[in-house]
């Protein structure tokens, strides 16, 4: 078996209000395979959404280790980090937060044109992926303009156009109806096999949980393997 | 780590900045959209509270770029009329009445003398014209009563100095006596004696003041002509007569004689040179008593009229230039709260990789454009008005006129620029100095207010998202 692409050994996260601490993380250790969808199910408050920001950089987490595509984020610098972000992960949440301002295509654009690329690259780069997700005849739509699900696939294609390696989704399908959740799953389950990425995906939805090809559990802040 | 930042970012920062801050642009509108434009703000990350089109909030940045457009405009009017209004006054002064130089002569010096001296000044490179002059004070009397006056016993060579006769115009009459027993009146002095061309004024000045007697001398002129410079301080005053007649009734005690020098350029930096060259000529014919002090520029005779107007200048642009700071900190606020509002769409950005400098930048950058734009948008209102002003006002002038007359046919008009106190029309010489001066200081300025919000949306840390969530 080759090297993980994500490892965490004794990851432990506790937050603080006052003189209550609340320990999220409790010593989770986890592996991921590249070009893998795994799933994280655990009921709202269990620390899932922090256990994605962890491995994202999004949050720092107070011991343990945690390596990502080699990096270990432990070490990394706040200036290394957002190199990380930028060119290693992709992000969807719960909500898209897609930029009201900026259409579907901008949206998509905008993290590669940031990331230093021309503008031709950018929106290049934003019409494959909206091609990719279906939404090639929003490109110039505004996200008031689009239903929820399409803005939750915009907002996936949003995570792909910098080419990460890993795509992390918290909740995707959070807030979208049966039908839309379903568009959504269905491109998700797609996207190592399209893209080459490697997704880890959060819910507490048993449905979309299906379509990881592992599946962890997260309860009192320990992680248990419930399918690999 | 790989590295995929590139300097070129730059662009993709700007587009952000200006875009986050003045919403999208109409041309990107598709149908149906164009009816939501209206009701909705700039850049905001649509979040599960958003209903199709039911974003509310207009851009406060027009507001900002409009605020300083306003405050900058009357920077510009004030400096633009205030040079004008100085220049003006100063031209009247140095043209007129004091000269770029004068060379200061004994009283009554030998004819000779007087002959060497004027032909090796009018010699000297950088000199147009010079003629001899000697002022005294004395009280001019009429029928309606007695006013103070400043006596001027001009050269008939002044009639040939161009400076002079652009600036002096005559209401009625002549420009000069013709006669030793003639006078020209200014014109304010002429209405305080209620006198017009050939009425007769006694002129009273001093025989002798050396004793303890002072001993009046009485003279009797004919006013030959009433004049005017168009500022209401020299018209007060001058009571005209031929050079060889105040000779004959002033008192050499209390007199001023001097030969008045005019140069091509008196703001010009030769204007010492030919000072230098004066001293050596009066030297050479043995008029300079004193040759430090025999020779003085405008600067030193003019010297408290010309610091007056340069303190009121400075003062004035300070006060103009507050109402650019305010305008310069209302900005901060707006891009500080714009900032505190758009956390979430900040750590958006971040999520995606975008670096703590590049989360300033694009406040440093919005910030900017907005002050740019508004300094710009200022300047040339600012400027069209300023070159116009006398057009403006002539404008204002009418209408004010019209509707007085229509209200109330009795009442006095009442006039903008009262000529008592300012010039009547308005000399504007436009510089491209303070314009660039302006503008430059003034993007610096908002460079500069926009640090402290630029630092706060590059403190903002993405893990807010997870917070939000």
């Amino acid at each position: 078996m080759s090297d993980p692409i994500i490892s965490c050994e004794g990851l432990t996260k506790t937050f603080r209000s006052g003189a209550e601490e609340l320990k999220i993380l409790d010593g989770v250790d986890f592996e991921l395979q590249r070009g893998s969808i795994c799933t994280v199910l655990g009921p709202s408050g269990s620390g899932k959404s922090t256990f994605l920001a962890i491995l994202g950089s999004l949050e720092r987490f107070d011991s343990g280790t945690v390596r990502v595509c080699g990096y270990d984020l432990g070490m990394l610098s706040e200036k290394s980090l957002h190199v990380f972000r930028k060119a290693i992960v992709g992000f969807v949440f719960q909500f898209h937060f897609l930029l009201n301002d900026f259409t579907a295509l901008e949206n998509i654009a905008l993290p590669r044109y940031i990331a230093g690329t021309t503008r031709a690259e950018a929106w290049a780069s934003a019409r494959k992926l909206l091609d990719l997700v279906g939404l090639s005849e929003r490109a110039t739509h505004y996200p008031s303009q689009l239903s929820g699900g399409e803005r939750q696939r915009v907002a996936i294609a949003r995570a792909l156009v910098n080419e990460p390696t890993i795509v992390l989704a918290d909740e995707p399908t959070g807030n979208l109806d049966a039908a839309n959740a379903k568009e959504v799953a269905d491109l998700i389950r797609e996207l190592p096999s399209a893209t080459g990425t490697t997704v880890v995906l959060v819910t507490h939805d048993a449905e979309l949980a299906a379509v990881g090809s592992s599946s962890y559990s997260l309860k009192g802040g320990a992680l248990e393997c419930l399918r690999s | 780590m790989p590295e995929i930042m590139r300097p070129r970012s730059i662009r993709a920062l700007t587009f952000l900045g200006l875009r986050f801050l003045f919403g999208r642009p109409q041309r990107e509108g598709v149908a149906g959209e164009k009816r939501a434009r209206g009701r909705r703000g700039p850049m905001r990350a649509a979040t599960p509270g958003d209903a199709r089109g039911t974003q509310l909030r207009h851009s406060p940045f027009w507001g900002a770029v409009l605020g300083i457009s306003i405050s900058i405009i009357p920077l510009y009017i004030v400096i633009f009329i205030s040079n004008g209004m100085i220049r003006g006054i100063t031209d009247r002064y140095l043209e007129t009445k004091s000269s770029h130089l004068q060379a200061m002569l004994p009283f009554n010096p030998p004819s000779q003398k007087i002959q060497d001296l004027l032909q090796a000044i009018s010699a000297l490179p950088g000199v147009t014209s010079a003629s001899p002059e000697i002022d005294g004070l004395g009280l001019a009397a009429s029928s309606a009563g007695s006013v103070s006056a400043q006596i001027r016993g001009l050269d008939q060579s002044i009639a040939q100095d161009a400076g002079y006769a652009r600036y002096v115009r005559a209401d009625s009459g002549a420009l000069y006596p013709k006669s030793q027993n003639e006078t020209v009146l200014g014109r304010y002095l002429a209405r305080a004696l209620r006198v017009e061309v050939g009425d007769s004024v006694t002129l009273i000045t001093l025989r002798d003041a050396s004793g303890e007697t002072i001993l009046p001398k009485m003279s009797v002129f004919r006013v030959a002509g009433i004049i005017s410079t168009g500022y209401r301080e020299l018209d007060a005053n001058w009571f005209i007569i031929q050079y060889r007649a105040a000779l004959r009734i002033l008192n050499p005690e209390t007199s001023y004689s001097f030969l008045g020098i005019k140069v091509a350029d008196p703001y010009g930096a030769d204007l010492d040179a030919v000072r230098a060259r004066a001293v050596q000529e009066m030297r050479a014919v043995g008029l300079a008593a004193d040759p430090d002090s025999s020779v003085r520029t405008w600067r030193t005779t003019e010297q408290g009229l010309f610091q007056s107007f340069t303190s009121t200048r400075s003062v004035l642009i300070l006060i103009m230039a507050l109402a650019v700071i305010v305008a310069a900190i209302n900005l901060a606020s707006a891009l500080t709260t714009f900032v505190l509002e758009h956390r979430l769409e900040i750590a958006i950005l971040k999520s995606y990789g975008l670096s703590r400098s590049q989360a300033a930048t694009i406040f440093l950058i919005g910030g900017t454009a907005t002050g740019t734009l508004g300094i710009l948008a200022g300047s040339a209102v600012g400027i069209f008005i300023s070159m116009y002003i006398n057009q403006i006002i002539a404008g204002f002038q009418f209408l004010l006129d019209f509707f007085t007359h229509m209200l109330a046919p009795a009442a006095h008009s009442i006039a903008l620029l009262n000529p008592d106190y300012y010039l009547e029309h308005i000399p504007i010489n436009f510089s491209w100095t303070f314009p660039l001066i302006t503008v430059g200081v003034s993007v610096l300025a908002s460079a500069l207010v926009s640090i402290i919000p630029a630092l706060k949306s590059a403190s903002i840390a993405p893990s807010e998202l997870i917070r939000h969530e």
